[in-house]
């Protein structure tokens, strides 16, 4: 017989569990060592969340922990900000000179003259004890760019930020999400297992993304007009009585309120303001009232859109309370109990601190954990109500995922200290002052996460190292550690990671023998049915059409439209993503194969007006920067929207693959703000494109 | 004995690339070369708000007539009756390409390092089927578009598919390959195979390589004639019913 070629590659394998850390799924994997070398990542079959899958960016996390790009040591700055001079210098030195400075700016300026940006790492927890021990109010993360409105309006809604139960649903609208691109386990999964079972799947997007091209129906909605769409739905759902009764009399609060406020709302009116045809919109609601309550409006991630986000949101938020789906089968779920515990810590106090964040107050529903990226940034500007010197980030590129770079870099010049610990060189780092490097997720040892999935999981995992920690990259419960010595307080990381992990499953000791055998603990907590016989958490304890604590605060009880402002011979532009990249994380050998540069994309009736050629290189002007780069011309993108993908044109020349590759949202996008949450509103930019600049 | 194949339901795929990032990782497919693909259809956004776009997942289709083991003038290319599988016998090999070009489905590539073809083998040469894995496209993918197994044993979930769901497989116009990809029905796109071309210059071929490869240039040349002779004798496909995308259905196991 033949003899088979190539031979096979010398050396046992090993099998290792862990979670992946290319986006915040924490999909479960194992990864395949061989060598002392990870050479391939599967997925975890036990894995309920993820569904025994791993996508792209999972499997090419294999680049991303051999990227040639990595930081190796410590390096800190010796030219100007963003000159790339930098030194090398030893663990010790940076720590020694991150104490001296953190030390510096709080006698100065109080512990709240810091800024700590976690991240959403597994180890962010550790930045965040960190941060309230060393005493400063101002922590934020990434995701007062993401879903933080979504939050808002749900909490504000339910009393609870809610999982849609997608696999068991019937009918789902999808509005202003893209879970076949923006993947989200396990409902991305769960959404074409629904399918297969017969869900009906309705998308309104203004571009034709991959949910579009799999939908039942894409209705290429004006961008920024989804509330009044929701509101012509709730207007047909209720003026027809296509609801419940006897669970509207039990469970909403402000029905009637909600009736008259909806009776102006026609399907007529709102297929004027949003393009889609009014026998759609009234079919679309008796569609899905007759399917529920196993029917969904899908509640989505990044809500960071526009200035009304929060009240779009509730206007979805509502229609879901019309569907009676809350808390059951198909629908949208209460959170689960997980039984991971945070560890306690005392918090001290320090006198001279001002009162609260330096956000506090800005925005009439800012969630306080949190705050508003955008907003302290302004303050931080303004230095009002007090001055912030120092900024300590992890993992988080506010850089290329914050609206308005110019205005990032104006904030950096009222900053004495830049501290930033990541994997590369990314633009946030090449603008700081020292630089430390961070081990990839396959190299270290993570304390036990909680996650959840709706019905598919509440589940409990950890990580533990499958390679060595490369270079000389330290994880962030070290730095924490080493810097708390340093900074008086040692007590606060006194203890080993196992002795981390034994609190945080105090209430759940199985589960440790669980996450070492398959990877993974799953909690058999009730899914459905958690709230029978309990009060919601909103003021009224039920679900609150009429928010009275919105009308206390000189806000709109109920959502109340506004039509987004339109300017003769400008664009609306949208951002969002692929499925292959994680916002600014694309500087991967693997995936850049995919694209390797953004595109605009327009549709052909706006590109022949404007005499613009397909391919050709294109000037896209905001009131907040000016980017160029390739015209798309494609019918898949709404006559009066352009669209740009997140994640190019880094200014860091340390992310070679993307470096002054195509063009970054954050250079040309407005810094607007959500007027209730605070969060940012990505969508809210008006730009001029042309051939030359005028 | 084995024959491995694969039933694709592209209806459920959702082009998220995972498939292709496994599938190299695991065989170290250079930068620029993929040894598995996502096509397309082509939007028509005349319809409306029922725009749909088919995506359909594919890759080597281990043939039981494999166009590429009849052009290939050494042996290299053969395909392992214990398997199914077509393999490369790298050593064999004299880097003709005349399989690279044999291929109606684009599935083979020249490695720019090794300079020989390179292509699918369900993941047999990387180790996964010893160990138990499937191949690396199919355990990853998202919503299991892809499955795995051996269609001699009535009980995979293969075969199973292939017994209560109908489905189709993608040839060539003029040669039917007889594809161990099958498609559970109502894929697109479908005519995209393209025609198969031999290369003419067999002798002259024969002339440059090893005398020791010789009888198996004889063997495989034989082949391609005895194919010859047959399509000969095959129905012009402009008299016959088929559509012009060559797709032939398929129902049950065969």
């Amino acid at each position: 017989g033949h003899a088979m070629a190539p031979a096979p590659q010398q050396g046992e394998i090993s099998d290792h569990f862990t979670a992946c850390d290319m986006c915040f799924n924490r999909c479960g994997m194992i990864a395949r060592v061989r060598n002392g070398r990870v050479v391939k990542l599967d997925p975890n079959p036990k894995f309920l969340k993820s569904r025994g899958m791993l996508c792209a960016r999972g499997n090419a996390a294999t680049a991303h922990i051999y990227d040639p790009d990595r930081l190796k040591t410590p390096l800190l700055r010796k030219g100007a900000r963003g000159e790339g001079k930098w030194q090398r210098i030893t663990w010790d030195q940076a720590m020694d000179h991150t104490a001296e400075q953190f030390e510096r700016i709080a006698e100065k300026y109080t512990r709240s003259g810091i800024m700590f940006s976690p991240g959403s790492d597994m180890q962010s927890q550790f930045m965040i004890r960190f941060a309230e021990v060393f005493g400063s109010y101002n922590i934020t993360s990434h995701e007062t760019l993401c879903l933080l409105s979504n939050h808002r309006a749900y909490l504000d809604t339910f009393g609870e930020t809610p999982y849609p139960d997608v696999l068991y649903t019937k009918y789902i609208i999808i509005a202003g999400a893209n879970p076949y691109e923006a993947i989200i386990t396990p409902d991305t999964i769960d959404l074409m297992e629904a399918r297969k079972n017969g869900c009906k799947m309705v998308v309104l997007d203004p571009r034709y993304t991959k949910t579009a091209a799999l939908a039942d129906e894409w209705h290429p909605i004006r961008p920024g007009t989804d509330m009044a769409f929701f509101l012509a739905l709730a207007h047909v759902i209720i003026h027809e009585g296509l609801y419940d009764p006897e669970y509207a009399e039990e469970m909403l609060f402000g029905l009637e309120e909600f009736r008259s406020h909806t009776r102006k709302y026609s399907p007529e009116w709102a297929a004027g303001e949003t393009g889609i045809p009014a026998e759609d919109i009234r079919r679309i609601a008796r569609e899905i009232a007759a399917a529920a309550p196993t029917a969904m409006v899908y509640t989505g991630r990044r809500t960071s859109d526009y200035e009304d986000s929060t009240q779009i949101r509730r206007s979805m938020a509502i229609v879901n309370a019309l569907l009676a789906n809350w808390d059951r089968p198909g629908g949208i779920l209460a959170s689960r109990e997980v039984g991971v515990r945070a560890p306690y810590f005392d918090i001290p106090w320090y006198d001279d601190n001002p009162d609260d964040r330096i956000d506090h107050g800005m925005a009439p529903g800012l969630i306080h954990h949190e705050g508003s990226f955008k907003l302290m940034r302004d303050a931080i500007i303004k230095e009002q109500p007090y001055p912030i010197r120092g900024w300590f980030t992890f993992k988080t590129n506010f850089m290329q995922t914050a609206a308005n770079r110019n205005k990032t870099i104006e904030m950096l010049d009222h900053l004495d200290f830049i501290v930033n610990a990541d994997i590369t060189m990314t633009d946030t780092a090449w603008y700081s002052d020292l630089v430390l490097p961070s081990p990839s997720f396959l190299e270290r040892n993570d304390p036990v996460s909680a996650l959840q999935g709706s019905s598919a999981c509440a589940c409990a995992i950890w990580r533990d190292a499958v390679v060595p920690a490369m270079y000389e990259s330290r994880d962030m419960r070290w730095i924490c550690t080493e810097l708390s010595n340093r900074l008086g307080f040692p007590e606060a990381f006194d203890f080993t990671l196992d002795e981390y992990r034994t609190w945080q499953l105090e209430s759940i000791p199985e589960a440790a023998q669980a996450i070492k055998e398959d990877g993974v603990y799953y909690n058999p907590s009730k899914v459905y049915g958690i709230y029978f016989d309990v009060p919601l958490k909103t003021q009224a304890q039920k679900i609150e059409l009429y928010n009275q604590r919105y009308v206390n605060m000189g806000l709109d009880p109920m959502p109340v439209y506004k039509a987004p402002r339109r300017e003769q011979g400008k664009f609306r532009l949208v951002v969002g993503r692929t499925a292959f990249f994680t916002h600014s994380n694309t500087n991967n050998a693997l995936l850049i194969e995919f694209k390797d540069e953004n595109t605009l994309w327009m549709h052909p009736r706006a590109a022949a007006g404007l005499g613009l050629r397909d391919g050709e290189r294109v000037f896209v002007t905001s009131d907040a920067g000016r980017v160029q780069l390739a015209l798309r011309i494609y019918e898949g993108i709404e006559e009066e929207t352009v669209y740009m993908a997140t994640g190019f044109g880094a200014l860091s020349p340390g992310q070679r693959l993307v470096h002054k590759r195509g063009a970054s949202i954050a250079e040309v996008l407005e810094d607007h703000a959500d007027h209730i949450s605070g969060n940012m509103a990505m969508h809210e930019t008006l730009v001029t494109v042309s051939r030359r600049l005028s | 004995m084995k024959k491995y194949a694969m039933v694709v339901d592209s209806s459920v795929c959702i082009d998220c690339k995972g498939c292709m990032v496994s599938c190299k990782v695991q065989n170290n497919v250079p930068n620029g070369y993929w040894r598995n693909w996502i096509k397309h259809t082509t939007p028509d956004f005349s319809r409306g708000k029922l725009t749909r776009t088919h995506f359909q997942p594919g890759g080597c289709m281990q043939c039981d007539v494999p166009t590429c083991v009849q052009a290939c003038p050494s042996g290299a290319t053969f395909k392992d009756a214990q398997t199914g599988i077509v393999h490369v016998n790298e050593a064999l090999c004299i880097g003709c390409g005349n399989c690279i070009r044999s291929c109606p489905y684009g599935a083979r590539f020249r490695h720019p390092e090794r300079r020989v073809p390179n292509k699918c083998d369900f993941c047999f040469s990387s180790g996964r089927l010893d160990r138990g894995l499937l191949p690396a496209c199919v355990d990853t993918c998202p919503t299991k578009a892809r499955v795995f197994g051996d269609l001699n044993d009535s009980e995979s979930e293969v075969s199973r598919l292939l017994r209560d769901r109908p489905a189709v497989r993608v040839t060539s116009r003029n040669i039917d390959t007889q594809p161990n990809m099958y498609y559970l029905t109502a894929t697109e796109p479908a005519d995209w195979p393209t025609d198969v071309e031999f290369p003419a210059a067999y002798a002259s071929m024969a002339s440059l390589v090893n005398p020791v490869v010789k009888v198996a240039v004889g063997l495989s040349a034989l082949g391609v004639a005895a194919m010859w002779v047959k399509q000969a004798f095959a129905p012009d496909p402009d008299e016959t019913d088929h559509e012009p995308s060559a797709t032939e259905q398929d129902r049950g196991a065969p």
